[in-house]
């Protein structure tokens, strides 16, 4: 052992508190809240000419996509193009990998969403890790595994999966769900949200969750696709799009006040550019967690749509509930993060058959 | 190894010992056997946790461990077949003497890499005689053993280190790391490699999510005061108190290899000065007890002419004014009833604590005859639920596991603790029957609950409940004032969450994520009888 001289020691000591402070520094420097994105023309300009008469839109020309420089998820709005794409497809009928392959034919493509060299993170249902797919708590993997092999046939660069279970540890949820083992044959790659790189974030259009620790990731990626699996759930009575995004905040348990109009504040700041809404099989009873074979129906339907609103308003037809009984979608609405009028809606219904 | 032999330190080393025999070589065997057995221990704690190695694996150092092995067999009268390995150390012991303690034991190793000698009084000189407290110590858990009781085990070393590594070490590091990990992940430009160093650590060796354990500067300061005593004399815990020392020193008795002086030796003292557990005797013409000397075979190498060896031979035992005698016995039953006495009329033991929820399985399986404290399967709970028991089980109980729903909570898909439990203190249950065990029933504190008190929707607790047929239901009621008055200003109903006692396994799910600041407003109590 090398001797250490009362000098050397305390000039170590002061090298090392030098060190640790100037991170501190450089940390206190960086940790500025992240800040919102710039308000971009495109959506509400977006919106009105999508809720505004079909020649309005078709006058307007096609908005650049957000270039990845802007940092930030692409909103929805922001891909819409001149062609006359359905607002909503609905696919019935089919086993999960071809729903989604023809839904997402019928809305365009999913180059209408991803595009070539885009970091893709796809947001499924995976809240616990007590139960296989067939019990309808965690999203079908059939329905994850294609959303991510027609993102890189769309060109993605990346296509991360990622929940944030809240019962049971991440990995054995991922594993459980079946959902990681179609990710990977798909080529795409779990990740474990990590407590870490949940970030104090400023929500500029909350009306009541004005900040909250959002996991950055999400909120960098290019391209947010959102497969929430249809379920009851005792408070939102359902748990769907909006509901989902839940999983990409820290501390859950604050949103259960006036959960509607947070889930809405929540979902200003982390907008899907795509929600796919998985209802081959629906959690009709004992919601969220589920775990009882008879309350599962099977439905064989899936719901797309960049409208998180209009997904969720559809869905809620499929419990028979209207969607203004969902207090996060007319909040939603209100806040103009789209439509829940099915009656204005372009709806293309296909039946995949087979 | 022909290079490492031309290397300056064998020269030397081979000069002092013209024959083929460097007793150097021999300590720098020992120091890296030491190394590897501290990284193995080390590196099965941390692969304990649930969804590391096999639970049969990682539990190999209790199951090893003769004292914990045999006291359980003799408190709990049932063979757990994983036990026997422990009979290794027996077997070694009997052919090389306590050279556990010299060259495997974690905490012995420890001790050795902070010898504090710098600040040691060397004048202070302990008398011989408290080596027998050790011995006193290993009478009294064998005998309370046999009287079923266990609870003096929280001394054994393994014990000791296992507990500490899980309830403060490694808590306080993922403290430490995060905290960096988030200072560093500020910088914009540090973030992807913080983020790549996260995602290594975590969750293999750090949680994903923090991690908190109650007193935990408790059992640091215990350790702490371990590793202090080395100020006395080096290696004090296991010349004076480990009671696995003196249980393996009792063997060594008739060990098969033990040291030797021969008349080479020339009184030089330089072997008593450099023995770590002071057994050498200058008054004894420099021989040692069996029983003290760990084989670290540092005499041999400080020996200038050769005179220590360590061969093989069958040998009558020695006894010496410290060993076990009569006395001892005495003092140890005397102890172990009177404590015994003393731990039966503890309140507790008529009316159980409410708030000692026990791991699944453990209540029916009479845990305070079986639990050897090792701690294993605190560190294999991913939800550090299971936490050692401080007050809830009384001084009997010290350090068993109980479940700290506001801490963890038992998760529906888990059965680790009963898979990592070496003693079956914890039953390995499957998981289709551990999702069935009952450890607790909830209770709704209506004062405390925001439905029932503050009028307002939460539910929490209903969506938490992991069951098939959930537990907790809602129920729509409309909010009236006193008068009867129906209230419509801002929530009309209100859902009131009720516990469904037949279906509830007291999981604590719900008391964990209860929105409701400090104490929880829907609890986990024992089950009451019947």
């Amino acid at each position: 052992m090398t001797d250490w001289t009362r000098r050397a020691f305390l000039h170590r000591v002061a090298a090392g508190l030098g060190l640790a402070s100037s991170g501190w520094f450089l940390a206190a420097c960086g940790a500025e809240r992240v800040a919102p994105p710039t308000p971009s023309p495109h959506p509400t300009e977006a919106a009105s000419t999508s809720s505004g008469s079909p020649a309005a839109s078709t006058s307007t020309p096609p908005p650049v996509p957000a270039t990845p420089e802007s940092g930030g998820t692409r909103t929805p709005t922001a891909t819409s193009t001149t062609l006359r794409h359905p607002d909503l497809v609905v696919a019935r009928h089919g086993d999960p990998a071809q729903l989604v392959r023809r839904a997402m034919a019928a809305l365009g493509g999913m180059e209408r969403f991803v595009h070539r060299g885009d970091d893709v993170i796809v947001k499924p249902n995976i809240c616990v890790s007590y139960h296989t797919y067939e019990y309808a708590a965690t999203t079908n993997p059939w329905v994850v595994g294609e959303v991510v092999r027609l993102a890189f046939e769309a060109g993605a660069r990346r296509v991360r999966v990622m929940d944030y279970p809240f019962g049971g540890g991440p990995e054995e949820a991922y594993a459980k769900s079946g959902i990681q083992e179609q990710v990977e044959a798909a080529g795409g790659e779990m990740e474990v949200m990590t407590s870490l790189k949940f970030i104090e974030t400023d929500i500029p259009d909350g009306v009541d969750l004005k900040d909250c620790r959002i996991y950055d990731e999400v909120l960098k990626a290019d391209v947010l696709i959102n497969i929430p699996i249809a379920k009851t759930h005792g408070l939102a009575r359902l748990t769907l799009g909006m509901k989902n995004l839940m999983g990409t905040i820290f501390h859950r348990r604050w949103m259960h006040r006036n959960l509607g109009q947070r889930l809405a504040d929540l979902n200003s700041r982390v907008q899907p550019t795509l929600t796919v809404i998985d209802a081959v099989r629906m959690l009709m009873w004992n919601g969220p967690t589920g775990g009882s074979l008879d309350d599962v129906k099977q439905a064989d339907t899936l719901i797309v749509s960049p409208d998180i609103v209009a997904v969720d308003s559809y869905a809620a037809t499929l419990f028979e509930l209207k969607p203004e009984d969902l207090a996060y979608v007319r909040a939603g609405a209100e806040m103009g993060l789209g439509r829940s009028d099915l009656d204005s809606l372009r709806i293309e219904e296909i039946t995949v058959g087979g | 190894m022909a290079g490492e032999a031309r290397s300056g330190n064998e020269k030397r080393a081979s000069e002092r010992e013209p024959r083929a025999y460097r007793p150097a070589r021999w300590v720098s065997l020992r120091r890296l056997v030491q190394t590897a057995a501290f990284s193995a221990f080390l590196v099965l704690f941390i692969w304990s946790r649930r969804g590391g190695w096999p639970a049969t694996l990682v539990n190999v150092p209790m199951r090893l461990d003769p004292l914990a092995m045999l006291a359980g067999l003799l408190a709990s009268r049932a063979f757990v077949a994983g036990s026997a390995i422990a009979l290794i150390v027996v077997l070694l012991t009997l052919l090389l003497g306590r050279a556990w303690c010299g060259w495997l034991c974690p905490l012995g190793t420890l001790l050795d890499w902070l010898p504090l000698r710098r600040w040691r009084d060397r004048r202070t000189d302990v008398s011989d005689v408290w080596r027998g407290a050790k011995h006193g110590l290993l009478l009294t858990i064998l005998v309370a053993a046999i009287l079923g009781n266990l609870t003096l085990l929280v001394f054994d070393p393994l014990t000791v280190l296992f507990r500490t590594l899980s309830t403060a070490v490694w808590p306080a590091v993922d403290q430490i790391v995060t905290a960096a990990e988030r200072a560093l992940y500020g910088v914009p430009f540090l973030q992807p490699a913080v983020g790549a160093f996260d995602r290594v650590i975590r969750p293999v060796i750090l949680p994903i999510d923090p991690v908190f354990y109650r007193y935990t500067a408790l059992y640091a300061d215990i350790f702490i005061g371990v590793v202090g005593l080395n100020l006395i004399a080096p290696r004090f815990w296991c010349r004076y108190l480990c009671p696995l020392g003196a249980f393996l020193g009792l063997l060594s008795k008739v060990a098969l290899v033990q040291r030797e002086v021969n008349e080479q030796c020339t009184q030089c003292d330089a072997c008593a000065r450099t023995c770590p557990t002071g057994t050498i005797q200058s008054r004894k013409a420099y021989a040692s007890d069996s029983s003290e000397c760990t084989l670290c075979l540092e005499c041999q190498d400080a020996c200038p002419v050769a005179a220590i060896r360590f061969p093989a031979r069958i040998s009558a035992p020695q006894w010496t004014a410290y060993d076990p005698g009569r006395r001892h016995l005495a003092t140890s039953l005397g102890a172990a009833i009177a404590g015994i006495g003393l731990f039966k009329s503890n309140l507790l033991t008529s009316r159980e604590h409410p708030r000692l929820i026990r791991p699944p399985g453990a209540r029916e399986n009479d845990l305070l005859e079986k639990c050897i404290r090792c701690g294993e399967c605190n560190r294999a709970c991913p939800t550090s639920a299971i936490q050692p028991a401080v007050s809830e089980a009384g001084l009997e109980g010290l350090w068993t596991p109980v479940l700290i729903p506001r801490a963890g909570y038992c998760d529906y898909s888990c059965n680790a603790c009963g898979q990592v439990c070496p003693v079956e203190a914890i039953p390995p249950l499957g998981l289709e029957e551990k999702r069935r065990r009952v450890v607790g029933h909830a209770t709704i504190d209506e004062n405390r609950c925001i439905a029932w008190a503050d009028h307002a929707d939460c539910i929490v607790c209903e969506e938490m409940c992991p069951l098939p047929d959930k537990a907790i239901v809602l129920e729509e009621v409309e909010v009236r004032t006193g008068e009867g008055e129906r209230v419509t200003v801002h929530h009309p109903h209100v859902r009131l969450p009720h516990v469904l006692r037949d279906r509830c396994i007291g999981c604590g799910i719900c008391e964990y994520k209860c929105p409701v600041n400090g104490e929880a407003a829907i609890r986990v109590y024992v089950p009451s009888e019947g």
